[in-house]
């Protein structure tokens, strides 16, 4: 394995407090909150782990997701916190917000009058959209695989 | 054990029909997946009596229709606004699994949901702001911004979270709202990080307005339509999409009036 050790350490922390900042915004309680950075910083150490092997992002963060939402199923959940919380707050860091954001600019600086040409913002719009799109795809099924599992477990 | 519906005549269904939006209705304001919410709807009127359940979940709007023997009821209740609090879903989740295991009578069931709204409180806007705060400055280390940024970051997404709460406490509209403070956070953010010399100023700008993002909408959203409800999910992911256009379209003016945007 190729990982810097110091980008590890910092994503994972970056990705707790960002979970916990988030869990705060959902009125998750003050007790519960180690928990929300607990789950942050597991997904976004195994999205930096992963993308330290040339994984895209996109198959970064659903190899994250999906091992956060079976690391939550399989585990008891903690008292006064749904596991359904625990798994936007530690996925939210992921949501790949920066990008959309570069999406829609991109698409505000393609109608700009006096523009030169419109080939190069608009392959890098359709990336980002386009990346937007599988990650956020990626995240919601990595999370739903576990849950949906056990439900079919459940029902026969 | 007590017996769930005291009469078994239209009265108690009404009552049972009522109780169970209720709960269903708080839980989709609160942030549930519409799964959640059938789930819960099906647990309170269960547990009150009603022997079949049908609940159909829209984005604006729950409809149930409860049976006892041969008599049926349909009723329907308007949601308000989707927000998320997670301390509000799980009471209700819990309350709900307690009315199911049949230990409330439907009189005592109907003072929940009102004792469960007091008893779920919001923690205070500064530490709500500050958190925020602290999120985004984390996210624009992620997204590759300096640590002369972070300060910038830091503060202005914690001031547009503020802001952001007096807007909703005014009633003015999200979308517009999201627009407000986007431009409000984003301009803050990029004359703090030129001020300070940061390097990555666009990106800073960016990262201040991520508070914005819509995360538990677009997670719901693909919940909803994997389990089977995909008018709400679209309806979820359009208002999601929508929100996120338009706080860029206040960083996008932000950007041009910084000069940071060409």
């Amino acid at each position: 394995m190729n990982i810097d050790l110091s980008i590890l350490l910092h994503h994972t922390v970056c990705g707790g407090l960002a979970a916990a900042g988030f869990g705060v915004l959902f009125n998750v309680g003050f007790r519960r909150l180690p928990w929300c950075v607990a789950s942050g910083a597991l997904a976004l150490a195994v999205r930096t782990v992963a993308l330290g092997q040339d994984w895209s992002i996109e198959a970064a963060s659903f190899a994250a997701a999906l091992l956060l939402g079976a690391a939550l199923r399989l585990f008891p959940a903690p008292g006064g916190v749904s596991r359904n919380a625990l798994h936007v707050v530690g996925c939210i860091p992921m949501i790949p917000g920066g990008f959309a954001a570069k999406a829609i600019l991109g698409l505000f600086a393609i109608t700009r009058p006096h523009s030169v040409s419109t080939n190069e913002p608009l392959s890098t719009v359709i990336e980002n959209t386009v990346r937007v799109m599988f990650t956020l795809c990626a995240l919601g099924t990595g999370l739903a695989i576990p849950t949906l599992l056990l439900r079919v477990r459940r029902m026969k | 054990m007590v017996d769930p519906s005291e009469t078994r005549g239209r009265e108690s269904l009404e009552e049972i029909a009522v109780l169970a939006l209720d709960f269903g209705r708080l839980l989709m304001e609160a942030g549930g997946s519409a799964g959640r919410v059938e789930q819960i709807t099906s647990h309170v009127a269960f547990g009150l009596g009603a022997e079949r359940v049908d609940l159909r979940v829209g984005y604006a709007s729950l409809a149930v229709t409860i049976g006892i023997g041969p008599d049926a009821i349909t009723r329907i209740s308007k949601v308000g606004l989707l927000g998320v609090n997670q301390r509000l879903h799980h009471a209700l989740c819990a309350a709900a699994a307690r009315i199911e295991r049949r230990t409330f009578t439907v009189g005592e069931a109907r003072e929940e949901p009102d004792r469960i709204v007091r008893a779920s409180p919001r923690h205070p806007d500064w530490v709500v702001a500050l958190a925020v705060g602290v999120a985004c400055a984390a996210f624009g280390r992620l997204l590759g911004a300096d640590w002369t940024g972070v300060g910038p970051t830091f503060a202005a997404a914690a001031l547009g979270q503020l802001v952001r709460r007096q807007l909703a406490l005014q009633n003015v509209n999200v979308f517009i709202s999201a627009t407000v403070v986007g431009f409000l956070a984003s301009t803050l953010c990029g004359l703090g990080s030129r001020w300070l010399g940061s390097h990555t100023v666009a990106m800073n700008m960016i990262a201040t307005v991520l508070l914005l993002v819509p995360g538990v909408p677009l997670f719901n959203a693909q919940y909803d339509i994997l389990e089977g409800h995909p008018t709400l999910g679209s309806a979820r992911g359009v208002w999601a999409a929508m929100i996120l256009l338009f706080a860029t379209l206040g960083v996008w003016f932000a950007l041009c009036l910084l000069g940071e945007g060409r």
